[in-house]
């Protein structure tokens, strides 16, 4: 199925990565997301904003398919990232999930030592040496801008590291695999101020090379880091524009209620 | 807060307090007696002999070897064969078809099993292995005991698995990993020391079992490496030991005992160090 009645909204002039067609998303016999229309920019951040429930991180999971590991959960419509339909039966899911990386509202290191945390994700679909693998954990972790503070213990457990440490991690652990798209659930939301602010700086140095798209509750984060905004209500998104637009000019109501802060 | 109900309060704390205190204290007081009982009587007996001989005759000096042997060679394969599957099972029950009705069945029937006397345990593997085979053999009394050992590692495995987030399985499976990689390298890691813990109780458990090797395994005074024939066994020599009205027999009966209980104080205590060092973390 293809909307004809409206044109997808799309906000910047440069060329689409990923194109939502009339995308409806239920869990069982809810119905999550309705009628999902919007063009993501390449190399570019685009956050999704609302209040809880509103089907922003319903919609994030739907773009690497992790919903795929719950029952009762789907997707109808298309994804098309590059043009080819990811929701499509034929779509191999590792490999989706190589190109479209995720990071996770808390952290997640893997039980293993830090340099594991990152070759593990390399070496899944590379066979390289040892010193081409030491090479690709360095960057990664340089990367991340993590590399100075873990440099001497790489053995040491990923779960050692402080919480904002643990976060950027596994954002090296994702840029290791060298995706095209990155998609942040809240990366932040669990993190302390300077930890957060860490985070932003590293989402601000890697627009350059991937697509982000960063799902936040804080509206100030996404006003911060992001190009272009969608604000999503009760599964609809209501509007989708440049983050400039959405925070000052906002065409519809309910937006600007919400990014004044007069509900959400 | 009225002045009157403050006191009666903290008079009910402290009696209350008082018999939680005096009910752990006669608990922990029994136990105290039987490992007590069991120092006393078997030290007495433990020496060098003990391992080194066989199972005596009436009236006559020996030790425990062939019994220890039998205990340890009957284990080994019990839970050589009983391991893979509960892991394997409980693998499945909580990764694979953790929505499905199946995982609910294996379960129910899983708890049953769990707590089902090991006598019927015994009786079972007598009909399905020792009435064909025409005879009492080792071979049954590993099995028997293996029975024994799939529902506490499967349950072990099941909860364990469990306990490891969906978010560091989502993060698996979002770097591209397949799901058996994500199950091997990141769920079986974050759950080792938890599923080691179930293995070993699962030796603890059968260390002690009397009732399933009765029917199947029975016993044997002499050395026998033979699985195909019938096998001596701690619990076993302890039970015909402990029984006869030979001095020697009993003393022996006790130091027996003594060493089981002793094995498994120190399976438990390395599980605890284990489940512990995980908490630390």
């Amino acid at each position: 199925m293809i909307s004809a009645e409206k044109p997808a909204p799309q906000t910047t002039a440069s060329p689409a990565k990923i194109e939502i067609r009339n995308l409806n998303f239920y869990y069982g016999e809810t119905k999550a997301l309705k009628s999902i229309n919007m063009t993501l920019p390449e190399r570019s951040v685009t956050a999704f904003i609302g209040p809880s429930g509103c089907g922003k991180s319903t919609l994030l999971r739907v773009l690497n398919r992790i919903y795929e590991l719950y029952p009762r959960q789907r997707a109808e419509g298309e994804v098309l990232v590059d043009g080819k339909n990811i929701l499509d039966r034929s779509q191999d899911l590792n490999m989706l999930r190589t190109k479209v990386g995720m990071v996770f509202q808390k952290p997640t290191p893997f039980p293993m030592s830090i340099y594991e945390n990152i070759a593990f994700g390399i070496r899944l679909y590379e066979t390289l040496s040892r010193s081409e693998i030491d090479e690709r954990v360095e960057a990664a972790l340089r990367r991340a801008a993590l590399w100075n503070e873990v440099k001497d213990k790489l053995n040491a457990s990923g779960l050692s590291l402080s919480g904002g440490q643990q976060q950027r991690l596994c954002i090296a652990r994702t840029v290791a695999v060298k995706p095209e798209i990155i998609l942040l659930d809240e990366p932040a939301s669990a993190l302390d101020p300077l930890s957060t602010a860490k985070i932003e700086e590293l989402i601000d140095e890697l627009r350059a090379d991937y697509t982000i798209v960063i799902v936040t509750h804080n509206m100030q984060q996404a006003a911060r880091v992001s190009r272009q905004t969608a604000f999503m209500y009760l599964g609809e998104l209501v509007e989708f524009d440049d983050t400039s637009k959405i925070f000052t000019s906002p065409q519809q109501k309910r937006t600007q209620d919400y990014v004044t802060g007069r509900f959400g | 807060m009225s002045s009157v109900t403050y006191p009666r309060r903290k008079l009910t704390n402290s009696i209350m307090m008082g018999l939680c205190i005096l009910a752990a204290g006669i608990g922990i007081a029994w136990l105290a007696l039987i490992l007590g009982a069991l120092l006393y009587k078997g030290i007495a007996g433990l020496s060098a002999s003990v391992f080194t001989e066989m199972t005596p005759p009436p009236g006559e000096a020996g030790g425990l070897l062939n019994a220890i042997a039998g205990s340890l060679a009957m284990s080994v394969i019990a839970m050589l064969v009983g391991t893979p599957i509960g892991i394997l099972a409980g693998t499945y029950m909580a990764e694979y078809g953790r929505f499905s009705r199946l995982t609910l069945l294996v379960r129910f029937i899983n708890d049953i099993l769990l707590s089902a006397p090991s006598i019927v345990v015994g009786l079972f593997v007598y009909e399905m292995l020792v009435v064909p085979m025409g005879h009492f053999s080792a071979v049954a009394g590993s099995f028997a005991l293996a029975v024994l050992v799939i529902p506490v590692v499967v349950r072990t495995t099941e909860d364990m698995l469990n306990l490891v987030p969906n978010a560091l399985r989502e993060a698996g499976t979002a770097i591209g990993a397949p799901r058996w990689i994500v199950i091997r390298s990141v769920a079986y890691r974050a759950a080792s020391s938890g599923i080691v813990t179930g293995i070993l109780l699962a030796i603890a458990r059968i260390s002690g079992e009397t009732a399933p090797l009765l029917f199947t395994a029975l016993n044997n005074q002499f050395w026998s490496s033979n699985l195909n024939a019938p096998m001596a066994s701690l619990p076993v020599t302890i039970f015909q030991f402990a029984l006869s009205p030979y001095e020697e027999w009993q003393q022996l009966a006790w130091t027996g005992a003594l060493i089981i209980t002793l094995t498994v104080l120190g399976l438990s205590i390395v599980a605890r160090s284990l489940t512990g060092r995980k908490e630390d973390r």
